[in-house]
């Protein structure tokens, strides 16, 4: 049995991987926001040296960078012809039939993809390569915590993850086992149509489900054994504590998310 | 002084029940009667065990120590405090803990610190105090290395040893261990039992420990047996286990060397004392005492019948290797043996020696690297290989491998379905998978009434026969058992060992994993040992732990009937030590090799 990795953690070291996930979140809202904002083209080009900043940042891979863009290819090619058939502006490039490819069209196609591009490498840069799943959600718990008011149970969801993400690999495990034992009594999981393949995991998701709420039973004992009662008075183990370094780069990074706002609003002015 | 401002540690009795009484309604609305007017005490720093088959109240009795389960009736105090007040709950589950059964099942942190972390946070111990109590909490387990790793790349037994450190994290006045040893390899269990008798020297802990292994019982100071919620039997080891006759009928066994003694003096027609069941000790020296002044009867002497194997060989694995990376080494390495017709031969290695991996090959789950695996087809009269695709199906046909836990395998909705789903995917026309699985049931001691049933609404035990059913139903020549009977109670696990001598009586040949080594060698014709992927020995268990066998080096344990036996042969030299059964080492003891000696 070795580490399962959950999520597309990258060990490190880093100023990101150190920075307090909180901040880390309230920044990648920023990004986001100044991604979509920035408009004009030179805006873009301002946009991709802070995320190239933001890369070297990281000391990430920029390999494992790539990598993260591989799922969202189809995505992004699909929004590109959608963007340059819908819209119609400026001068034509090349019509054929109902097609016409406008320079309007072009252009924000272009940007659509490159935004989304963007988006994503923000993210994981961020994010899921930089922060373990388990401070992500601790994150989300302290920063969902004025929710506790309205009585949102935000302790006990923040537990629900955190316990799904120590089961991933136990289930990938057992998932693992039963389909061996179901191969063994003759079931199929790669021959057939898609109904008979499909047949061949009910095999596997039936006794999946039964044996995860048998587990889920079983923990909620073992819980009880060891005095849990929700999230009132439980301490930490890890608190989340912000430090003056927090607070030191999460200043810097505010300031560079605004370069490429500032040089939109400079070519307005002029 | 008021009983609620007194320090929790100052009792005199860790557990007092009078006569409490547990029951629940099950989902056709029957009321079960749980725990049955049950009283007993367990005084500070004692040790109690709790036997009794599968389902006979164990779990709901320790659960309510905890409270965990409340029970209807009866009056119940512990660390002398009363249970049933509000006041005392928390006083009372915070300085208790609990290991179950399934080492998965009740590990909540992603990483192993934040796990033992778990049980201080919920009592709201503060910083620093909660980050040295971890310390020194996986300090003592020997787990402060792994204190950031996440829980599944731990072993089995090191996931057993989290759960005691998480419960020692809460510094705990009573251990409540629920079958927590019954998952792991022997090796595991007693680093697991080791670790459990430290803390009782060092901490004076009180130990529940609910469990089927009679020698873990004999660990005990008193033991109590259920049975159907009711006690049936209290006392210390001795005064429990000299009770033969109603251990057997309760479903429980005794350990080797108390059959043997019961068993020399069946043979010799004395009746052993209760002191006589204190230790090992005491049984040998009376079984010495017993051959020695008494005369056996002649006419309880039995001759071993001498079994017959055919020479066809079934399966075939020649110099298997596999590695899962490509980096990685070898998970075996030059794997070579066979199984003939009728014959078992029992592997056995420690956990992560390969066995799994092994069998993984031998019905084409997993293709060799190198080597081959081959399987002989009776109608073609010749060999299918596992290298060609096309054989598969045909592979799977004859060779049927149940894992570990294979309750865990059915899915339909009912027994009938799930016992006839391999002889349908294997090509049955619905008339012959009628009658394969009417012909299974009873290889398993099943009746036909359970084919209507839902899998689901089982016991534990019936799931695995049916489960077994499933795989005998498609008729294989060759039958590959992964620890068929682990995490049953003794009667059960008997009832298995029983199932399979059966089937090879039939002619079907077995390969079985085991870690029972009692077992694994008694009912072996043949034993595969594994060591780090590599095999290291391939024979007659006879060979394996005869003298001059290098078994030791292997890190294999002796079986427990041989130690006894050893421990006799210092005083009765013409005793045969390198047996595995109870009767024919009786027989060697009483009679001698040769018959001559005294009758």
């Amino acid at each position: 049995m070795k580490d399962v990795s959950i999520g597309r953690y990258v060990q490190g070291e880093s100023v990101l991987h150190r920075l307090d996930p909180r901040c880390k979140i309230l920044l990648f809202i920023l990004y986001m926001v100044t991604i979509f904002l920035a408009h004009s083209a030179l805006a873009m080009v301002a946009t991709l040296g802070v995320i190239l900043f933001l890369t070297l940042l990281s000391q990430v891979n920029p390999v494992e960078i790539l990598k993260s863009l591989k799922p969202i290819l189809f995505i992004m090619i699909f929004i590109f012809v959608i963007n340059i058939l819908t819209i119609r502006s400026g001068d034509t490039l090349w019509s054929w039939w109902a097609i016409k490819i406008t320079t309007g069209g072009l252009k924000k196609a272009i940007f659509m993809a490159v935004r989304l591009v963007f988006l994503i490498v923000a993210t994981s840069i961020l994010l899921s390569l930089t922060t373990t799943p388990l401070k992500l959600a601790d994150a989300m718990e302290s920063l969902g915590s004025p929710l506790k008011v309205i009585k949102v149970p935000v302790s006990e969801m923040a537990m629900t993850i955190s316990i799904a993400l120590r089961f991933i690999p136990t289930l990938v495990e057992e998932t693992d086992k039963i389909m061996k034992a179901q191969s063994s009594r003759g079931a199929e999981y790669d021959t057939g149509n898609i109904f008979q393949r499909a047949k061949g995991y009910v095999a596997v998701l039936v006794p999946l489900f039964v044996s995860a709420f048998k587990r889920a039973e079983e923990l909620a004992v073992a819980m009880d054994a060891r005095c849990y009662q929700g999230g009132k008075g439980k301490t930490k183990l890890h608190p989340l504590r912000l430090k003056g370094s927090d607070v030191l780069w999460t200043l810097i990074l505010v300031v560079v998310a605004f370069i490429p706002l500032a040089v939109d609003l400079l070519q307005n002015l002029k | 002084m008021d009983p609620n401002s007194r320090d929790i540690a100052e009792y005199e009795q860790a557990v007092q029940a009078e006569d409490i009484l547990f029951s629940y309604a099950t989902n056709s609305g029957q009321n079960v009667v749980a725990v049955n007017h049950v009283s007993l005490s367990v005084e500070k720093g004692g040790y109690l065990a709790i036997l009794g088959r599968n389902g006979s109240g164990k779990s709901t009795l320790a659960k309510m120590i905890n409270l965990l389960e409340v029970p209807d009736k009866g009056k119940l105090s512990v660390f002398e405090l009363d249970a049933g007040k509000d006041e005392n709950f928390w006083k009372i589950r915070s300085h208790c803990g609990m290991v179950f059964q399934n080492p998965d099942n009740q590990i909540v942190g992603t990483t192993v610190e934040e796990d033992v972390a778990f049980g201080p946070e919920n009592l709201s111990v503060p910083l620093p105090e909660l980050a040295q109590r971890v310390e020194k909490a996986l300090g003592y387990v020997g787990l402060l290395e792994k204190a950031e790793k996440q829980p599944s790349s731990l072993s089995g037994g090191q996931k057993q040893k989290l759960a005691i450190a998480g419960v020692l994290a809460m510094e705990p006045q009573l251990l409540i261990l629920d079958e927590s040893t019954s998952m792991l390899d022997p090796k595991a269990r007693d680093e697991f039992l080791h670790l459990v008798r430290r803390m009782r020297q060092d901490k004076k802990i009180t130990v529940i420990h609910i469990t089927h292994d009679m020698h873990e019982a004999y660990l005990a100071e008193r033991v109590i047996v259920l049975e159907k919620g009711k006690m049936r039997l209290s006392g210390t080891p001795s005064e429990v286990f000299s009770q033969v006759e109603t251990i057997r009928s309760l479903g429980l066994e005794l350990p080797k060397w108390a059959e043997l003694l019961c068993e020399v003096a069946r043979l010799c027609g004395v009746t052993p004392d209760q002191s006589d069941f204190t230790s090992e000790e005491n049984a040998v020296r009376k079984i010495c005492e017993i051959v020695k002044t008494k005369k056996a009867d002649p006419e309880k002497r039995e001759e071993k019948p001498a079994r017959e194997v055919s020479d066809q060989v079934v399966l075939r694995v020649s110099n298997l290797s596999h590695r899962y990376e490509k980096k990685e080494k070898n998970a075996l390495s030059n794997v070579s043996f066979d199984v003939r017709k009728g014959e078992i031969v029992t592997v056995i290695g420690h956990s992560g020696s390969g066995k799994t991996t092994l069998i993984s090959h031998l019905n084409g789950i997993l293709r060799p690297l190198e080597g081959s695996v081959e399987v002989w087809n009776e109608e073609d009269k010749k060999y299918l290989s596992t290298d060609k695709n096309k054989e598969i199906k045909m592979i799977r046909r004859h060779v049927g491998l149940l894992f570990q836990y294979p309750e865990y395998q059915l899915f339909e909705e009912t027994v009938e379905k799930d016992i006839q789903f391999g002889p349908k995917k294997m090509g049955y026309d619905e008339e012959t998978c009628k009658k394969l699985t009417k012909e299974a049931l009873p290889l398993v001691g099943l009746t036909e009434d359970i084919l209507k049933r839902s899998p689901f609404e089982l016991s534990g035990g019936q799931k695995r026969r049916v489960a077994f059913a499933g795989i005998l139903a498609m008729d294989p020549d060759v039958l590959i058992l992964d620890e068929p009977a682990a995490g049953l109670d003794p009667a059960g696990q008997k009832e298995i060992f029983g199932y399979i001598e059966t089937l090879r009586a039939r002619g079907k040949s077995i390969v079985l994993v085991s870690h029972d080594m009692d077992e694994a060698a008694r009912i072996a014709d043949r034993v595969l040992v594994l060591k780090k992927g590599e095999q290291v020995f391939f024979g007659k268990p006879k060979d394996l732990f005869s003298e001059g066998s290098d078994y030791i080096s292997m890190r294999l344990d002796r079986p427990c009937l041989m130690q006894t036996l050893h421990e006799l042969k210092k005083e009765l030299p013409y005793v045969d030590e390198v047996l595995f059964d109870v009767k024919e080492a009786a027989q060697s003891v009483v009679y001698g090799n040769d018959g001559e000696v005294n009758i």
